[in-house]
């Protein structure tokens, strides 16, 4: 598929699409202007204002003028870059319109570092992403102009508020040229206020009867003074009308008596005018201008498709010189002037009624056999013809738009109208992946069912693979989702059976590959597999970077993440999901389409380094991940972090309550299992049920190290420490895991040493713990321990050399843990700590946050009880540990 | 709720074909587009059809049911 995602270098300014798409390079062209243009100085004067101001609005009716005079001052400006970008029929998103203004940016030769990324996803831009951009364009000496065509079609509030964030803070670097119908949404009245605002409006736009006479003169019409008059009176100085007026006139044998005519009749202007200078057309070129109506952009190839005619080219060329309703774009493609394609339509459909869904066919067919998919698409689409529509998508092997680039909410959105009725593969398996991107797995499978079944019926030819493959790219989802490992491997074998028959579509798609082994991995991480899981995600996350990849690959890493943080490695687990954060945040896409386990990750490590606060804020962003990504292995993680965080939190209550409710799953997960009985175990054990706890721990496997570690602790708390000890000596978890094991593990018989009276063993024990905890930071072991610790962790001070040099971040006052933050600060203590870590005194605090003294002074001793500390400084450097700060 | 649109200009069969659910009138110089508007959003749709055929509103209005 074409689209702005597959351009993210910057050297890309000479090559707008990487696949050539005409049809988008025309969205960034200055359009050309007609011979018969007039350039009239009063304007053009008016508009180098644009240059001083950091808005301008150029607004008026359909027709006005407002483009040809934009365009032809931004073609005179020489040496100022200027970005034209027009906005497109449908309505973009915000994520597409960004990605086309950073494309239009490059056309212009505005060089843009590559840093600044690009969004991934139709309908959202990350912050960060505007915040670069700004930065860049308010470094530029010279200023760029960004002009934005028929900015009306713009209707997402979220991207005027978006515009005015960067053009606020790109400051002389950017100059903004909005060209609309209606007003945009952005604070016109303070840029007015302010004299940042250049506005030409409608009543400006108007001819004179100066102009007017200018214009007709262009035409080859000379009229008398009192002539133009009426004109400009009967057309309002309306320029559409005057250009038409000139047309039907210049064509008529008296113009003269003809306008007086126009001036006794009382039709609507536009529509009257139109069917004057339509009407003087010989018969085929007015049936070319009715049925090139149905599209918004058209070169000779397919304007000869829809009239199955081969004379358009010619026609084309004479009907953009000779009139103003055949706009040369550039590239030998040509558009409707949008007010009169809007007449035409109507004309169409008078004339020829129910032609228009043929014409769309046509035209969908002719697009699609000239490679631009996304056309084809949207034109298949109003043809409402579904075969023709999916079996495009499928052939094209562009199923991965379901899920993942920043076409997806268009492609959802496409399908959406696509009725129940059609049957064949290509349409069951556009509904199953659209059930899949809702996560709706048994809806999903039916679909897939039937899929299946037409693909079989029709096997034995090669030209299925694109479906087939399709198919089993599905498949491997619904098994992910599902939690059914076996399911998973056999699509994923179908698949590899596949690919060499499908070459070409697998260079467009990247994704396919990259979707399927990112579900094969997941799925075996399921399973417990983690190896192989790990070799599969690693490819994944190896592959290029790109928008249409973004999705993917932060998943496949957050993953990898998730098995370094089940094997006991926070440090490499924390790294890896920033790691795939920063992927999202590149491409921009929000957390509502990330995949939600690098957060997962981060909050896990958060609860082993005992920020409460920050886990808390980590699981719930983790909670709105991209719903294709939301299979059991995110729900699991999720619950068992949640649980874990209550228990760190003391309320053993709501940790059972977290994993009360069993994942979904075909296929049950045995470390999911094992973890899940420790922790209720150890819920149960916190509640002082310690038989209880020990009977759930008789379901833990024994192969899992980390799960054999919480056994012992467990059934050292329940008191068997000789149980616990051998557990230990059976599975060794030293060398076989990460510190996250391993302190515990070592405190585990440091505790059973302690029990056993060897306390010079203990220590030995807990001085080594503390050595490995140093590394990672990890502190809830250690504050999980229970207070038979204490007296080891005061007295490891004397022995510190021989634990080896602490860590710099981990100074001594650190090296007893403090207790855990039980309660959250809330809004108004945190406002009163933030002002504390500035140095403001307790008056300045008050005043700043317009309450009283004593208020502030409440805040803060509950702030201090919070954090346990006495002292503002305290307080401070507490909460920056906790990141409160 | 019931609305009345007031364009300038006499409409053609072909213009008149884009509103199909409302009814017309001719009067001089002017037609009065009126009928059932469903919402909000149909009410914007009807002033965005007008504006893309470059129709000029003169009055519009609420009638009583």
């Amino acid at each position: 598929m074409t689209g702005p995602e597959e351009d993210e270098s910057p050297v890309a300014g000479g090559r707008a699409d990487p696949r050539g798409d005409p049809f988008l390079r025309t969205r960034f062209a200055v359009p050309a202007r007609p011979a018969t243009y007039l350039r009239r100085e009063r304007l053009t004067r008016h508009l180098d204002q644009a240059l001083t101001t950091p808005l301008t609005m150029v607004n008026g009716a359909a027709g006005a003028g407002k483009t040809l005079l934009v365009a032809d001052w931004a073609a005179r400006r020489g040496r100022l870059p200027v970005a034209w970008l027009t906005a497109d029929a449908a309505g973009d998103g915000p994520g597409v319109f960004w990605a086309y203004l950073l494309r239009a940016l490059r056309t212009a030769g505005v060089p843009l570092s590559a840093g600044i990324g690009a969004p991934a996803e139709a309908s959202r831009v990350g912050p960060a992403l505007l915040v670069r951009l700004a930065a860049e364009l308010s470094g530029r000496e010279r200023p760029v102009v960004v002009v934005l065509d028929e900015f009306d079609r713009v209707t997402a509030p979220e991207i005027a508020e978006q515009l005015e964030f960067v053009l606020r803070h790109a400051g002389p670097g950017l100059r903004l040229v909005l060209v609309t119908r209606t007003e945009p949404l952005l604070p016109l009245h303070r840029y007015r206020a302010a004299g940042e605002l250049t506005e030409i409006r409608g009543a400006e736009l108007a001819f004179t009867p100066h102009e007017a006479a200018r214009l007709l003169d262009l035409h080859g019409l000379r009229l008398p003074p009192a002539a133009v008059r009426a004109l400009v009176e009967r057309t309002r100085g309306w320029a559409a009308g005057l250009r038409l007026c000139a047309l039907a006139a210049g064509q008529s044998p008296d113009p003269e008596l003809y306008l007086k005519e126009f001036e006794a009749d009382r039709s609507t202007i536009a529509d009257f005018l139109l069917a004057e200078v339509l009407k003087r057309q010989e018969a085929g070129t007015q049936e070319l201008l009715l049925r090139v109506s149905v599209l918004d952009r058209f070169g000779p190839g397919l304007a000869n498709a829809v009239t199955g005619r081969d004379d358009a080219e010619a026609a084309l060329a004479r009907l953009s010189r000779e009139n103003a309703f055949v706009e040369h774009l550039g590239h030998g493609l040509y558009r409707l002037h949008p007010l009169f394609a809007e007449i035409l339509r109507a004309h169409l459909r008078m004339r020829r009624p129910g032609a228009e869904p043929g014409l769309h066919r046509t035209a969908a067919a002719w697009l699609r056999r000239s490679g631009a998919l996304a056309e084809a698409l949207t034109h298949g689409a109003a043809a409402g013809d579904w075969e023709f529509t999916a079996g495009a998508l499928i052939d094209d092997l562009a199923i991965g738009q379901f899920f993942t680039g920043p076409r997806s909410d268009t492609t959802a959105g496409l399908f959406a109208a696509m009725g129940r009725d059609g049957t064949g593969p290509a349409q069951e398996l556009v509904r199953a992946a659209g059930r899949l991107a809702r996560c709706d797995v048994d809806g999903a499978l039916a679909h897939l069912r039937r899929a299946r079944h037409d693909l079989a019926e029709h096997d034995g030819t090669a030209d299925r693979a694109a479906a087939r493959l399709s198919c089993a790219l599905l498949e491997a989802l619904a098994a992910r989702l599902a939690g059914a490992p076996d399911r998973a491997e056999d699509a994923a074998r179908t698949a590899e059976g596949l690919w060499d028959a499908v070459p070409e579509q697998l260079e467009r798609h990247p994704e396919i590959p990259a979707l399927l082994l990112d579900h094969l991995g997941s799925t075996r991480l399921w399973a417990g597999r983690f190896e192989e899981a790990r070799a599969a995600l690693s490819t994944v996350a190896e592959c290029a970077p790109g928008a249409v990849t973004a999705l993917v690959r932060e998943d496949a890493l957050a993953r990898l993440a998730l098995i370094d943080q089940l094997d006991g490695w926070p440090g490499r687990a924390e790294r890896r999901a920033r790691e795939a954060l920063a992927e999202t945040e590149r491409f921009g896409l929000s957390p509502s389409a990330g995949a939600g386990v690098d957060r997962v990750v981060l909050a896990a490590v958060a609860v082993d380094r005992d920020e409460p606060g920050r886990a808390r804020a980590l699981l719930d962003a983790s909670a709105e991940s991209h719903p294709a990504l939301r299979d059991p292995v995110l729900a699991a993680c999720r619950a068992l972090t949640t649980a874990r965080l209550h228990l760190a939190r003391g309320d053993p209550g709501a940790a059972l309550r977290a994993v009360e409710e069993e994942v979904r799953a075909d296929v049950a997960s045995p470390w999911v299992q094992g973890e899940t009985a420790l922790v209720a175990a150890a819920a149960h054990l916190a509640g002082g049920r310690a038989r209880t706890a020990a009977g759930l721990l008789a379901r833990v496997p024994d192969d899992q190290v980390a799960c054999a570690v919480e056994a012992a602790r467990v059934q050292l708390a329940a008191g068997r420490a000789a149980a616990a000890v051998r557990l230990l000596d059976r599975v060794r978890p030293e060398g076989r895991a990460g510190p996250a094991v391993t302190v515990r593990a070592a405190l585990v018989r440091a505790r059973a040493a302690d029990e056993a009276g060897d306390g010079a063993a203990a220590r030995r024990l807990v001085g080594r713990a503390l050595a490995e905890a140093r590394r990672e930071r990890l502190r809830r072991p250690f504050a999980e321990a229970g207070p038979w610790i204490r007296p080891y962790l005061r007295s490891e001070a004397p022995h510190r050399p021989a634990a080896g040099r602490p860590a710099p971040c981990f100074g001594p006052s650190r090296r007893e843990p403090p207790p855990p933050v039980v309660e959250e600060l809330s809004g108004r203590e945190r406002d009163v700590l933030r002002r504390l870590a500035l140095t403001m005194s307790t008056e300045e605090i008050a005043a700043d946050l317009y309450v009283s003294v004593n208020t502030v002074k409440t805040h803060l001793k509950s702030v201090y009880r919070k954090l346990s500390v006495n002292r503002r400084n305290e307080a401070v450097r507490r909460a920056r540990e906790l990141d409160l700060l | 709720m019931r609305y009345e649109i007031r364009v300038e200009g006499h409409l053609s069969e072909a213009l008149i074909e884009v509103f199909p659910e409302l009814d017309h009138v001719t009067v001089p110089g002017q037609t009065l587009l009126f009928g059932y508007v469903v919402d909000e959003a149909h009410l914007y749709g009807l002033l965005a059809r007008c504006q893309s055929l470059g129709l000029r509103i003169l009055e519009m209005r609420q009638v009583p049911e």
